[in-house]
């Protein structure tokens, strides 16, 4: 430890810049032994302790550099380019829309949109089963506890957490890319982005399964099928519905959505009456999804809370 | 036989009915869910299209993966789209704390906190694109309409969570504080701030995660980020470029939701 | 009849558990095997339903050869031995009566079994399986809802179900207190007496292998160093059979 009393002497014979150097390392280390020192608290019977450095203050800065480098990012290179004052006297297109969906509302367009919510509820409901059918056996396949071979459940759960980062616009839009517009592709949109995130779901229960009981009935003569399913089955059975039903709710609000890259549904309406300015309708829209959505939403709550 | 045993037999749950009918239900809402499909076929040219996107994945474009210099850079792009959904989050999370406290039943009452809850509601069901084309409105397209978008955005879904934490605020320990003879402040400061804070900030972080699938998604219809990349490139048919494209998307949000879960666990468990 | 004919089981990471076994069991016996841990006693009575296989030797069950059980024939064997676990083995979030007719499955076809439907013979039978053991009112409570005794009755339960004629017990009461380990004892007792089913239980708490057997089993590093009536067995004797002084862990209640 060198000497932290006093600071280093300047020498005729010596660089400056070593000079400078070596003052700087000195202050740093003084610094950090006297806040070292400061947290030490010498109680009366003579133990000390040294108080831990708080680690939320540690993860603070981080906060707060990362924010500063990203609103720099941002927000100031936006403001570079477009002044304020412009920015300011455009937030009027906010409010304004905002507005003109509660004044221009207009109920008389309620029938005319009845068909592309059912459409958009069917694309949902028919995407959330297809997915979840798919994805119980694959999750009985990647479970370690489940399957001996843990090459084959690491590359399982490997590809599903691929599968599972692709948001369900992005399958949509690649699909009607590919293959043209229509409720198919979201269906299959649906179906593959719920295959993806229940599987995870489902694999992370059934690892904690205890497979005793599956022992058990098989040592009562069965066969393991039958016991398999007499013991295993039964006590995943639950959580499945209710996952399932927690994916379906994910599914509605997205399928509300995928119209607007061609999938079907109310979504195309959704971004013909932004461009076309029509806010009124817009307002009927968006004021039918959210009880569309509020109802499902309870109905599946409901449903989960009884399985439980 | 016994008739404990013959009672307890009468006694069993008879749901068979039950089940049978909801089973009935259940497979006449699929069928008739199926309505929606119009099978004309598989379009061929989708099946090629397909195999060749499938085929892209494995081999995107590095040059646009790995450029973390000029140019098409998808490294760059995803640290656009991570950092609007970072600004996002925070500016969610700071403006979900005052209507979480307004709508919590333990601190305005059932009337008060029902019309706060509804108005969360209907903000969670505003369906996020619309609102992003609503912010390009103001700010033209690009980044900053993300950042507001997923902003308010998520005061619906961290609002409701912070009300659920705030309504299981362990009241015992501010009686405690009380007995000692604290005031408000550190009542406010010392017994509900700790509850508080470990649990806003895991629903902070929970909710990047899915702001990094927002802004994914908001990418898509102009607000910045890699979106207009993906869709441009398959509009051109290059696939090896949206190949390269969705691995940046896949990979950049499995770090996040690794790095994410460890620090939530951290969280809760007290580590550092 | 359970006869051990000079069976030996080598595993085959090299361990020898068991050393030219030679026993015969009659049928309404309540035999106890005790010993170190690791000295032989679960893969004894994993030899007799064959979970595992002889190295050498013959196991014959009721004239049954052990050894050439396989498929169809093995299941129907099987069928007639009840096991108890130490862990219960109860499956959850499933009510008790349908834990107790999972033995019955063996008999059903998938479909039946698929969407548990059973016969109203085999739910009376299952009631009576529960009645015997005293926990008719819990019948249709949630099985991971009761306590580690009652739990241990319905997995006791689930083997009369199966109107075994043998039952095995691997260690039944290490996962219980005092009280309630001789409340199954004694479960296990009566059933023994009344209807005649042959129980063998792993133990590894000698007091009480001794206060509820009629014959015990010990044994050393695979051997049987001891073979006889309960009434026999003294502190010699089990410092034979444990090789050591009897400690604490191997007494439930620690005041005798």
């Amino acid at each position: 430890m060198p000497n932290l009393k006093n600071p280093p002497l300047k020498n005729r014979e010596r660089d400056n810049r070593i000079h400078i150097f070596e003052s700087i390392r000195w202050y740093f280390l003084r610094n950090i032994v006297q806040t070292k020192n400061a947290r030490k608290v010498v109680l009366s019977d003579g133990v000390s302790i040294t108080k831990p450095y708080s680690f939320g203050l540690f993860y603070l800065l981080i906060l707060i550099g990362l924010s500063y480098y990203f609103v720099d990012l941002i927000v100031i290179s936006y403001f570079e380019i477009t002044p304020f004052e412009l920015f300011v006297k455009r937030i009027p297109n906010f409010t304004n829309i905002v507005s003109k969906m509660i004044t221009d509302f207009n109920l008389p367009y309620l029938p005319r949109i009845i068909q592309p919510l059912i459409d958009t509820i069917q694309m949902a409901i028919l995407g959330t089963f297809i997915g979840a059918a798919f994805a119980l056996p694959v999750a009985f396949l990647a479970s370690q506890n489940l399957v001996k071979s843990k090459v084959l459940t690491n590359v399982i759960k490997l590809i599903l957490s691929f599968i599972r980062t692709i948001p369900t616009l992005v399958y949509a839009a690649i699909l009607a890319f590919a293959f043209g517009y229509g409720t198919t592709i979201g269906v299959i949109a649906t179906a593959i982005f719920t295959f993806g995130i229940l599987s995870k779901m489902l694999y992370e229960v059934i690892e904690t399964l205890d497979l005793g009981a599956f022992i058990a009935v098989e040592s009562t003569g069965a066969t393991k099928t039958k016991a398999f399913i007499a013991s295993i089955i039964p006590q995943i059975m639950g959580t499945f519905v209710s996952l399932t039903l927690y994916s379906f709710e994910i599914n509605i609000r997205a399928s509300a959505i995928l119209g607007y890259v061609g999938a079907g549904g109310i979504g195309i309406l959704l971004d013909d009456h932004m461009t076309w300015r029509e806010y009124g309708h817009l307002g009927v829209i968006l004021a039918l999804l959210l009880v569309v959505v509020f109802i499902i939403e309870n109905i599946s709550r409901y449903i989960r809370k009884k399985m439980s | 036989m016994n008739p404990d045993v013959q009672s307890m037999y009468q006694k069993r749950p008879k749901t068979l009915a039950r089940d049978i009918t909801l089973l009935i239900f259940f497979t006449i809402v699929i069928v008739w869910s199926t309505q929606t499909i119009h099978f004309d076929g598989l379009n061929p040219a989708g099946i090629v299209i397909s195999r060749s996107i499938l085929d892209a994945l494995t081999k995107p474009n590095l040059e646009w993966l790995l450029n973390f210099g000029e140019g098409t850079s998808i490294p760059k792009l995803m640290l656009e789209t991570v950092a609007m959904a970072f600004l996002g989050t925070i500016l969610g999370a700071i403006l979900a704390i005052p209507f979480a406290f307004l709508s919590a039943r333990n601190i305005t009452g059932r009337f008060a906190s029902f019309f706060g809850n509804t108005l969360i509601g209907m903000i969670r069901t505003f369906p996020i694109f619309i609102l992003g084309l609503m912010f390009i409105r103001v700010t033209g397209p690009g980044p900053l309409a993300g950042v507001l978008t997923i902003g308010i955005s998520s005061i619906g879904m961290i609002s409701k969570l912070y009300v659920e934490i705030i309504e299981d605020i362990d009241s015992g320990i501010i009686m405690a504080l009380d007995a000692t003879g604290a005031n408000s402040f550190q009542k406010i400061r010392y017994g509900i701030i700790p509850q508080l804070t470990p649990n806003f900030i895991s629903t902070a972080i929970y909710r990047f995660e899915i702001n990094v699938r927002n802004a994914t998604i908001l990418s898509l219809v102009g607000a910045g980020g890699i979106g207009f990349t993906l869709t441009a490139a398959l509009a051109v048919y290059r696939w090896v470029d949206a190949a390269a494209a969705l691995w940046g998307i896949v990979i950049v949000v499995l770090v996040i939701e690794v790095i994410s879960n460890k620090v939530r666990s951290m969280l809760v468990s007290g580590d550092r | 009849m359970i006869v051990f004919n000079n069976v030996s089981k080598v595993y085959s990471n090299g361990t020898v558990a068991l050393k030219n076994v030679t026993v015969s069991i009659n049928q309404g016996e309540f035999v106890a095997i005790i010993g170190l841990s690791g000295a032989g006693k679960s893969t004894l009575i994993k030899l007799i339903n064959k979970m595992i296989s002889v190295t050498s030797g013959t196991i014959t069950v009721n004239g049954e050869q052990v050894e050439g059980l396989r498929g169809k024939r093995l299941r129907q064997y099987r069928r007639k031995i009840g096991i108890v676990f130490q862990s219960f083995n109860l499956i959850n979030r499933t009510t008790v009566v349908r834990n107790v007719l999972a033995s019955r499955v063996a008999d059903m076809n998938i479909i039946a079994t698929l969407f548990g439907i059973y016969s109203k013979s085999d739910q009376i039978l299952a009631l009576e399986a529960l009645h015997k053991v005293g926990i008719l009112e819990k019948a249709y409570t949630r099985a991971d809802q009761l306590s580690g005794g009652q739990q241990q009755r319905v997995a006791l339960a689930r083997t009369l179900a199966q109107r075994p004629s043998v039952i095995l017990a691997d260690e039944p009461v290490a996962s219980l207190d005092p009280i309630t380990a001789n409340q199954i004892m004694k479960d296990f007792k009566r059933i023994n007496q009344s209807e005649n089913i042959t129980v063998i239980a792993n133990m590894h708490h000698v007091d009480m292998a001794l206060k509820y057997a009629d014959r015990v089993i010990g044994i050393n590093k695979g051997e049987i160093v001891f073979d006889g009536p309960s009434s026999e067995v003294n502190e010699e004797l089990l410092k034979k059979i444990y090789g050591r002084e009897i400690t604490d862990e191997d007494i439930m209640f620690r005041d005798q």
